[in-house]
């Protein structure tokens, strides 16, 4: 939901230069406080008294390909109001990275060289043979 | 800038002959050819604004053969709203650039669904949604049911789930919207 007036305070606040960049990505002029950068680059913005319900938090993305999946799971969870508070200063957040984790956050593949393709790990439960046709 | 491999084109020789007879016909690769032109320049810009208009008026068949339809529906309801992607469901396949598979596959619905297929114009894109279109899913042992609507027709994005939500049907869409946008078409008839 955008008015004139509210395109124009925003803009008033964030400036040309952010405003072209904002258009072409989220497609909308939104003015917000900066709560942090994921380690992908990434950063999270959060305006909760002007924004609509459930357009309150935002994401302006480091890549011009950008995808949904290059968000890191806490981050994930707060865009998505799963939790109140950002992952920085979440205390579920702050064990540290497990040894069965990933060291960097990995996204989606698919469509890239680096896509997952299906495999077995068993031995084939049958074998094809080779045709020997009889000459006519 | 155009992407430059240092790698030179294989030069191993070959039979000039293909498999089935007739002359080869070498063809560097796009990432291979050391020559760039303006022309290509212009295509590639010319394709850029194809899969401009064609990624942001992307119209869906409506193909709901089961609860996974509803999941389509949640996609098409204010919070998930996909009309704001330019996306607008259309009943006949004509007009339909995009096919949502949603839903279990049955032998018998099988025939009407290649024929809505065939009857999509090109450029056409399928979406399998949900464990029973991908690959049978819980009726996969069923008499009845095609075990994965890739056996009818090919099937561009795979959206996994039982039913799958409006979140992963609508990744499934931007992913649709990225192979659009790597779409090569003109720049591919240029190099023929």
């Amino acid at each position: 939901m955008s008015t004139i007036l509210r395109t124009l305070r925003n803009l008033r606040r964030i400036g040309f230069k952010e405003y072209g960049h904002q258009m072409n990505y989220i497609g909308d002029t939104k003015a917000g406080t900066l709560i942090g950068t994921d380690r992908y680059g990434n950063k999270f913005y959060e305006n909760m008294e002007e924004e609509l319900p459930l357009r309150t938090r935002w994401v302006d993305y480091k890549e011009h390909e950008y995808d949904p999946s290059q968000i890191e799971p806490g981050w994930h969870a707060w865009i998505s109001y799963m939790v109140d508070v950002p992952p920085t200063v979440d205390r579920a957040l702050q064990t540290g990275v497990r040894a069965w984790e990933l060291p960097e956050h990995r996204p989606t593949l698919t469509l890239s060289r680096a896509a997952f393709k299906t495999y077995s790990t068993t031995r084939p439960k049958y074998s094809a043979w080779t045709p020997v046709a009889a000459p006519r | 800038m155009p992407f430059q491999c240092q790698k030179p084109i294989d030069k191993r020789p070959r039979s000039s002959l293909t498999a089935s007879g007739r002359r080869r016909k070498e063809v560097a690769l796009a990432t291979h050819d050391q020559h760039q032109s303006s022309i290509q320049y212009a295509l590639t810009t010319l394709d850029q604004v194809a899969n401009w208009a064609l990624q942001g008026s992307l119209w869906p068949m409506t193909f709901g053969l089961a609860c996974c339809a509803v999941g389509k529906m949640h996609a098409t309801g204010p919070r998930y709203d996909i009309e704001r992607l330019g996306m607008l469901f259309r009943a006949s396949p004509r007009q339909a650039d995009l096919l949502i598979v949603a839903g279990t596959l049955t032998n018998k619905m099988a025939p009407a669904f290649r024929q809505v297929y065939d009857q999509m114009p090109e450029p056409r894109f399928v979406i399998s949604m949900g464990s029973c279109a991908n690959g049978g899913g819980y009726y996969h042992y069923s008499y009845s049911v095609v075990r994965g609507c890739d056996r009818i027709v090919p099937v561009d994005v795979y959206v996994p789930g039982c039913p799958p939500p409006a979140e992963a049907l609508l990744y499934g869409i931007s992913l649709v919207q990225k192979k659009i946008r790597h779409r090569k078409v003109t720049r591919m008839w240029y190099r023929r």
